[in-house]
């Protein structure tokens, strides 16, 4: 229940930058993921709040307070650790109750959290058993409960979900998403899976380098990746190079239109997503430059269908198809994008947008 | 290990530190110093502890001449060199333990490699207690096992024979050839060999270009320890050696309390010493590994 | 008729399977048996069992137990060991736990150097090393020379001293405690100890209830086997103690070489059996026990 900002926070390994001055303000309750891949400084930044690692320089505030004087063991923040989270040679009430016989509380008063801990996350029975006794899933679900027990201020997670499977991930998400909204405790969530980010968060920061690319919610992250890393990262996207020559963007033998605030001879990046790709029909009405290609590849994903298409000049193209669409591989397909964003240099990225017309499917 | 607090250091003198991080930089510093100077005190006393009693004895060794309470030699030298190493006794005994030496490792091998192989490799029931029955060796207090041996062998007119003494070096050995070498062929990656096979590769290929490059090291390590230990072991070739077979350490133990001239054992510890020296330097690194801890249960 | 047949065929080729696995393992398994168990059985056989005076046959009896015991001097001598066994481990412990912690937790090249020097004496043979020592610690010593040279002149010499055989086996023990509390100290992970100090535990705290407690294995086995090794130590205690009282080793090798008494050194080496036989039931019980955290 506090809000957190990290004010230029840097970490620096000898020559290393791991964390490069980042700026971050997280809300009172706000579920914060930070994502990225390995290597961005995502798990260093997370360990600093936690009071793991010194920052080289920049600050770390818990409710506008300073916190990065204060030791690890006396940080108002709690850490789900990726694994050999569970201290093995404790049953499941010692691994909760050790934070709180620490604070010397008194038995009824440790038993009671301790209970109510174990009920918070689904498993009010496995008091007496071993952390060896416990499936993976169940692991994290007590160090969930050992961290919250001690009802710190921020609640941090750094991967805890990677080490488990599949099915087993989506349920733990859900689970954390809803005691998280239960106790409102401020989360910071740290991961490198972007499905993970975009269902739990309510903002992500994408980080790469040591350096934050973007903080926003999903959906406008999804919508609007203000630098190209992001654009590539979340979700799939077409990337085309492309150069602006009187007010077409042309790219391969192929135009598009050009922003107007573009500057002739610019060279850009040119951003489509796969289910920005409209199919066009052959017909006379269809818009001024389509371009023409073959399926190479088609695969039925269950609600959608995931073409590859090879388009002369411009290479191999993602396109997600509704499942009504009737086609096979091999064949000629033409295509135009209904959306697409243009970037240039290290400017935000600028929209633009085709009019549907007759004869364009457009997947939704 | 936490290499972040070192480069930390490292870091907070590359970049200039701002106002916040000032008192962060102190406490974390102190941290380090505290820890750091245990670490030096505990350095200077190994130094002296350690280092002292071995400089002694190559201060002896070199020296001609020893006043005390003089601080060096008074004079040096390297005469008492060739004294000791023209010694009858010492004719005799560097050969013999040497050639004991070889032996007890050779046979050693011979008996113990492909049972350390069965061990890591085979199923059979009883695998795991006869694997651990080794350890059990542990739980005898040595010299009392030596004695007991000693009066074994006595019945059995093996005392003072070369035989004798092989046998009894032969036990010391048997844990370290049996249980570094089960776990270097346990921990060879069994995929690595499956594809092998997997491409054409013969059983016989694979275990003499696959299996054996990979525990080599760790054999090579066994040996040598199984070796070195064996050349300065003392006690069973005392007890049933003497008073025929007379082994290099043997000789020490009438060296230190019959000897006046103390170059005679200085020369001859760092005579005896030299083999150790080879190991130090090949099984220092595999040491820090676990292959060696293992070996003792833990 | 079939079905047995294939039952019997089974049973037999299983075994068959088994067959190069036991031959493997037949020579070093006979060699211990025959060497280590047999000589100590035999020991304890013959030391119970004494010729009657008369008709010369064997019969159960605690003589020479009770001999024993009733001697004062080996009586001493078996106190003498026990005591100077149980302050060797002390000293061990308390030097090469907080080294071992040092190691642990600190990667700077003082810690490099701590390595490398504590690893040292693994490397000395305890002949070697009781020479050496005894030039060092001895009287006109250099380490006597040394003190005296900056004014210190009152050195009592550990030589032919409990302290002497005390300092040695320290020495002689501290690469292999040191090498057995580091690894177990380094099975311990590193976010298992960062947990407790994110849940406010301090550094005392960390290491009682968490280092401790997990690195119980390494800790009994390093007390277990430095006991028994102490206990039945021989040339440090020959060569650096005093001439009374002795500790076992000692005791049993002049009883068995100069007093010419082969029983009663028996006797002796079946006492020590005994006083290390709980130690040795422990190291066992540990070494054979599943590791925290495999409880699956």
């Amino acid at each position: 229940m506090a809000t957190l900002d990290l004010i230029n926070l840097t970490k620096q390994f000898g020559e290393v930058v791991a964390v490069n001055s980042i700026n971050l303000n997280v809300g009172d309750g706000e579920f914060l993921c930070i994502l990225g891949p390995s290597g961005c400084g995502k798990s260093t930044a997370l360990r600093m709040v936690g009071g793991f690692e010194d920052p080289s320089a920049g600050d770390v505030r818990i409710d506008g307070q300073s916190v990065i004087t204060l030791p690890a063991n006396r940080r108002p923040t709690a850490m789900v650790f990726q694994k050999y989270t569970l201290w093995p040679h404790m049953r499941i009430y010692d691994n909760i109750a050790f934070g709180l016989r620490l604070r010397r509380l008194s038995t009824g008063e440790i038993d009671r959290a301790v209970q109510g801990a174990l009920q918070l996350v689904g498993l009010p029975t496995y008091g007496k058993r071993y952390p060896g006794q416990l499936s993976g899933g169940e692991q994290q679900r007590v160090a969930l409960a050992r961290a919250l027990v001690l009802e710190p201020k921020i609640l941090l997670l750094d991967e805890p979900f990677s080490n488990l499977d599949a099915l087993l991930r989506v349920r733990l998400r859900e689970e954390l998403r809803a005691i998280q909204r239960r106790v409102h405790i401020t989360t910071i969530f740290v991961t490198h899976d972007q499905e993970e980010a975009l269902s739990l968060a309510d903002r992500i920061a994408v980080m790469h380098k040591g350096q934050v690319e973007q903080v926003d919610k999903a959906s406008n992250i999804y919508a609007s990746p203000r630098t190209l890393f992001v654009a590539d990262f979340i979700g799939a996207m077409n990337l085309l190079p492309a150069i602006c020559q009187a007010g077409l963007l042309q790219l391969g033998a192929h135009h598009l239109a050009a922003p107007p605030s573009l500057s002739a001879g610019s060279s850009v990046t040119i951003a489509i997503r796969p289910e920005d790709l409209a199919l066009v029909a052959q017909s006379d009405s269809a818009p001024s430059d389509t371009w023409a290609g073959s399926v190479l590849q088609l695969m039925d994903l269950g609600h959608y269908r995931r073409a590859i298409v090879d388009v002369p000049t411009l290479g191999q193209l993602k396109v997600y198809l509704s499942k009504s669409v009737m086609l096979n591989e091999g064949d000629s397909v033409q295509l135009t994008p209904m959306r697409y964003l243009v970037y240039h240099a290290h400017e935000a990225p600028l929209e633009m947008q085709q009019q549907a017309g007759e004869g364009v499917m457009v997947y939704r | 290990m936490t290499p972040s607090e070192t480069a930390e250091e490292q870091a907070t003198e590359a970049t200039r530190p701002k106002q916040t991080s000032v008192n962060l930089t102190l406490r974390a510093w102190l941290r380090v110093l505290c820890r750091e100077s245990f670490g030096l005190v505990a350095l200077l006393l190994l130094i002296v502890g350690i280092l002292g009693p071995i400089s002694t004895v190559f201060l002896w060794a070199f020296t001609e001449r020893w006043r005390y309470p003089s601080l060096l030699p008074t004079e040096w030298g390297i005469k008492y060199w060739a004294q000791t190493l023209s010694r009858a006794d010492i004719g005799s005994a560097l050969p013999l333990s040497i050639m004991l030496s070889l032996v007890v490792t050779g046979l050693s091998a011979l008996i113990c490699l492909p049972a350390a192989y069965a061990f890591a490799r085979m199923r059979f029931p009883g695998r795991q207690l006869l694997l651990l029955s080794f350890l059990v060796t542990n739980a005898f207090p040595r010299f009392g096992l030596y004695v007991s041996i000693a009066i074994v062998f006595f019945r059995l007119d093996l005392v003072g024979t070369v035989p004798g003494v092989i046998l009894i070096q032969l036990i010391n050995t048997l844990l370290l050839m049996i249980w570094i070498p089960t776990s270097a062929f346990q921990g060879v990656d069994r995929a690595l060999e499956e594809a092998a096979l997997d491409v054409g590769a013969s059983r016989l290929r694979v275990f003499v270009q696959i299996t054996l490059p990979m525990v080599l090291p760790a054999l090579g390590a066994a040996l040598l320890l199984t070796f070195v230990s064996t050349f300065y072991e003392a006690q069973g070739a005392l007890l049933i050696g003497l008073p025929n077979v007379r082994t290099m350490p043997v000789l020490m133990y009438s060296l230190i309390n019959n000897q006046v001239i103390v170059q005679y054992g200085a020369v001859i510890s760092l005579v005896l010493w030299l083999p150790s020296f080879l190991l130090l330097a090949f099984v220092q690194r595999f040491l820090r590994g676990n292959a060696v801890t293992a070996g003792l249960g833990v | 008729m079939k079905k047995n047949f294939t039952r019997r065929g089974q049973n037999l080729s299983t075994l068959l399977g088994y067959l190069p696995g036991y031959l493997l393992v037949a020579p070093p398994v006979l060699l211990m048996l025959l060497l280590i168990f047999y000589p100590a059985a035999q020991s304890i056989v013959r030391t119970l069992f004494v010729a009657n005076e008369g008709d010369g046959l064997r019969s159960f009896s605690l003589l020479r137990y009770t001999d024993f015991f009733n001697n004062r001097i080996l009586l001493w001598n078996l106190w003498f060991t026990v005591w100077v066994t149980l302050l060797t481990v002390a000293g061990l412990f308390v030097l090469c736990m907080p080294l071992a912690l040092y190691l642990r937790f600190s990667d700077s090249r003082i810690a490099a150097a701590v390595q490398v020097l504590s690893l040292f004496p693994l490397f000395v043979p305890g002949i070697i090393l009781a020479f050496a020592l005894i030039r060092f610690l001895g009287p006109h010593g250099t380490l006597d020379t040394l003190l005296q040279t900056i004014g210190f002149t009152s050195f009592r010499t550990p030589y032919l001293r409990p302290s002497g055989i005390i300092f040695a086996l320290i020495w002689e023990g501290l690469p292999f405690t040191i090498l057995v509390l580091t690894a177990g100290l380094r099975q311990v992970d590193n976010a298992l100890i960062e947990s407790a100090r994110d849940v406010g535990a301090g550094d005392w705290q960390i290491f009682t209830r968490i280092l401790l407690p997990l690195m119980q294995r390494s800790v009994l086995i390093a007390f277990c086997l430095n006991f028994i090794g102490v206990f039945g130590s021989y040339t440090i205690p020959y060569l650096l103690g005093p001439a009374a009282p002795q500790m076992m080793g000692v005791s049993m090798q002049q009883t068995y070489s100069e007093y010419q008494d082969k029983l009663g050194a028996e006797t002796q080496a079946v006492i020590t059996f005994l006083c290390c036989a709980l130690i040795g039931v422990l190291y066992v019980r540990t070494v054979t026990r599943q590791r925290i955290g495999e409880r699956n």
